[in-house]
């Protein structure tokens, strides 16, 4: 269907040629997550525990997540034009969600110790494990309380948007930021405790390692394919949004907003639209980030973590979604394993005395300004990154050094 | 020149992929699991000394009739639960034997079914709450517990202090703060006392208002067991408010930077704190501990710039030893060996008796009540404090 839109829009952008290359990019870019799933398969099941793996599939988990949470976010801020800081909560309202309806019934006195086992006694994996069985029943649940989640963020999203959206950039982001912060505020309140579980963690829910098939004595794991496989599924929805009509006519907001009012866009829709959509997606991610650290508290939800995806989404390239998911997992990687060799005190045997713990944040912080002052435009751009393209990359290879010795050469003259 | 970036990173990268692994043969890991930066990061650090003491003094083991060097791996948990996987993950990956911490119990129960996932036992250092070892058959704790420090406050504060009314202050969101009010309103109400609880939100510094509700309430005695950032802030404005009923806290506060802020800021200030250790109880290990402070400059700053013992090293130091013990009991490097020696590990260290019960909580029923001595800016011991 989206296709055809496409086609429609612009049919004198597709030339055979290019009809050729979108065929070879959609073909590649299967065949690559079916060679991607494989690994992840193999990864969660065969693959020894070792000091590299044991790290990977943390970060690959995480890596996958904070790639749904950047392309989300870069709807609203890249696509959309939209500066809005509110991901944080909606992520915690996501995460929440998820956990409180995930929480199995016998472990309610447990968690919610302050206040009597709280007040919701159902969990929504258990009923579906009662008839299917707990491997299957954990997966179809999850992904019920996954969907809700999204739900009722969106919802959040619909109720705040009304007033906020009428405001401006800079406006917009404090309004937003602001929702972040009362929402923390008010699901820490003792009053809601007994939904909530007030300043307390919620843990004992459905997690990644729920994920799993049980064949006679063999359990097969799913934790890491089950993540990968739902932030494809949104990650690709959303670029199917991009390209629609409905995309376009983001674009055109971002752009100048009065020519896209007469263009004939109706403003206020597409802006709610759009707000409502990425925080849809942010509330999955808040979901899947639950799953991922087996505990959630509010406490964790700041404004930090809404820079921290803004950040990313920035080095990804504002405007771009593989940028976006590319800088992600660089981030996580480097920021919870590549570089907490600094924190040890040595490389390998090598004794460094200025390595010290704490000291990985500073060299990190230092990497994270030098690539915003000097590479403002990330690493993607707003380009996206496509099986041709990168063919094309390496075949003009040679050309772009010969027209850099030419141009270097006329200069010198 | 861009490129000569990229190679260079390149090779960085790959060298620290190296520096994961490696190793000899005959070394045994003990993973070290504390925030080093964030919120809790002095406290971490100093609890992190402890180990690092007790390691230098002991780092060779006998298991199997062979002698193995003991490795303690140092994982940041920043603090925050969001890292608390990774952090974790790392020291599952290193394949340590059994884990140490954390410093703090929020993160502590982030990172528990990381480690109960890989079959490793966790001994917990200074974390108080019910939930790290409800329900989690590989997380054991050397310490008291909050229902317990609670009651014991409650308790101090209406033996000696001879409090009617209690203003309880706690930060919002901060599971130990809240934790530890609600057991000590508790106590405190069925011995008789009128407790006023109120909650400041994260990032707070002026408590002026809270401060002025106390003042207004004519509370006898103001408990505001929150983080040491806060904590200073408190101390002062209460100062200069010039009120001049006790403040009492949990462990938390026994820290240089309570001692510090109220020698400088708040010379009249009451400051009671309950906790694990109280200085001058094994003379040897202090001096010992002293020369390993003041031998090294990086170890003197992470206590804070001076040599003051705080509790939660000495109690670093114990679970070091109660580790070194579980292997012992095991004779065996295997996490899983550990795990089942575990429970039946006894061990006497500096701060008394460690065994663990049913739940793996340690069996402790005495708390040290310490007080500021605001003009040496040192501790004053009080009492052993039981509960009636």
């Amino acid at each position: 269907m989206f296709k055809k839109i496409n086609n429609a829009l612009n049919p004198s952008l597709r030339h055979p040629e290019q009809e050729r290359a979108s065929r070879i990019n959609k073909v590649g870019a299967i065949i690559l997550l079916a060679i991607l799933y494989v690994f992840l398969f193999v990864l969660d099941n065969f693959l020894p525990a070792g000091s590299f793996t044991g790290m990977l599939i943390p970060v690959l988990r995480k890596g996958a997540i904070y790639a749904l949470l950047c392309v989300s976010m870069n709807l609203l801020n890249g696509f959309t034009g939209l500066f809005s800081l509110g991901q944080a909560g909606f992520m915690l309202i996501g995460g929440y969600a998820y956990a409180i309806l995930s929480i199995p019934a016998s472990q309610h006195a447990a968690v919610y110790q302050y206040f009597d086992g709280g007040a919701i006694q159902f969990s929504i994996p258990e009923f579906f494990s009662s008839f299917l069985g707990a491997g299957l029943g954990s997966f179809v649940g999850s992904i019920i309380c996954i969907i809700i989640a999204g739900v009722i963020a969106a919802l959040f999203a619909a109720l705040i948007g009304i007033p906020v959206l009428r405001l401006k950039s800079d406006y917009l982001a404090i309004a937003t930021l602001g929702f972040a912060e009362i929402i923390r505020a008010i699901f820490q309140w003792n009053g809601f405790g007994i939904i909530t579980n007030g300043s307390n963690l919620l843990r004992k829910y459905t997690a990644l390692s729920d994920i799993r098939w049980d064949i006679g004595s063999v359990s097969l794991k799913f934790g890491t394919v089950f993540v990968f496989l739902i932030v494809t599924i949104c990650i690709l929805l959303i670029v199917l949004l991009i390209n629609s009509s409905y995309g376009r006519a983001f674009n055109a907001v971002r752009d100048d907003e009065i020519s896209a009012e007469a263009m004939g866009i109706n403003l206020f829709k597409h802006k709610m639209m759009s707000f409502i959509i990425s925080s849809f997606f942010a509330g999955v991610g808040g979901a899947l980030l639950a799953m991922y650290q087996t505990t959630i508290q509010s406490a964790a939800f700041t404004s930090a973590m809404t820079y921290e995806i803004l950040l990313m989404v920035v080095i990804g390239g504002i405007g771009s979604v593989s940028g976006s998911g590319i800088a992600a997992f660089l981030y996580i990687a480097a920021n919870e394993w590549w570089l907490r060799f600094l924190d040890s005190g040595s490389i390998g045997s090598i004794e460094v005395s200025f390595f010290r713990g704490g000291f990985r944040k500073v060299i990190f912080s230092i990497a994270i300004m030098i690539i915003v002052l000097f590479f403002s435009r990330g690493i993607m751009g707003d380009k996206e990154l496509s099986i041709t393209g990168v063919i094309n990359w390496f075949k003009n290879r040679k050309e772009r050094k010969l027209a850099k010795k030419i141009n270097a050469s006329k200069e010198g003259e | 020149m861009k490129k000569l970036l990229a190679v260079s990173l390149a090779v960085l990268m790959l060298v620290s992929l190296c520096a994961c692994g490696g190793g000899s043969k005959n070394v045994i890991k003990i993973g070290v699991y504390e925030p080093q930066s964030g919120d809790n990061g002095a406290g971490g650090k100093q609890e992190i000394l402890g180990m690092q003491y007790a390691n230098s003094v002991t780092n060779e083991i006998e298991i199997g009739g062979k002698t193995y060097k003991v490795e303690l791996v140092i994982s940041d948990n920043e603090s925050s639960n969001d890292k608390a996987v990774s952090a974790a993950s790392k020291l599952v990956s290193e394949g340590c034997a059994v884990v140490l911490g954390s410093y703090g119990s929020g993160v502590s129960i982030a990172g528990s079914d990381t480690f109960a996932d890989a079959g490793i036992p966790v001994i917990g250092v200074t974390c108080t709450n019910p939930q790290v070892t409800e329900g989690n058959s590989h997380y054991f704790r050397i310490c008291f517990l909050d229902p317990f420090q609670g009651t014991v406050l409650a308790n101090f504060a209406n033996d000696e202090l001879k409090a009617k009314k209690a203003y309880c202050l706690g930060q919002l969101g901060n599971d130990y703060d809240i934790g530890l009010i609600n057991y000590f309103k508790q106590a405190a109400e069925k011995l008789g006392m009128e407790v006023i609880t109120a909650e400041f939100p994260k990032d707070n510094s002026d408590f002026n208002s809270y401060l002025t509700n106390a003042k207004n309430a004519k509370a006898d005695v103001i408990f505001a067991p929150c983080s040491t950032s806060y904590a200073q802030l408190i101390i002062e404005q209460a100062e200069k408010q010039g009120i001049d009923v006790p403040i009492l806290a949990g462990d938390t506060w026994d820290s240089n930077q309570i001692l510090d802020a109220a020698k400088a800021k708040a010379p009249n200030a009451k400051i009671y704190v309950s906790t694990f250790y109280a200085e001058g109880g094994d003379v040897n290990f202090e001096k010992g501990f002293r020369d390993f402070i003041n031998g090294n400059s990086v170890n003197k700053q992470n206590n804070g710039g001076n040599d003051i013992i705080a509790a939660v090293s000495v109690m670093g130091y114990d679970a070091y030893y109660t580790a070194l013990e579980a292997l012992k009991k095991a004779d065996s490097v295997k996490a899983a060996d550990v795990l089942k020696a575990l429970p039946s590990t006894t061990y006497t260290g500096v701060t008394g008796k460690i065994a663990f019960d049913s739940i793996g909580d340690a069996a402790r029923d005495t708390a040290y009540i310490k007080k500021v001595n605001t003009s040496t800016g040192l501790w004053d011991f009080v009492k052993v404090q039981t509960i009636k």
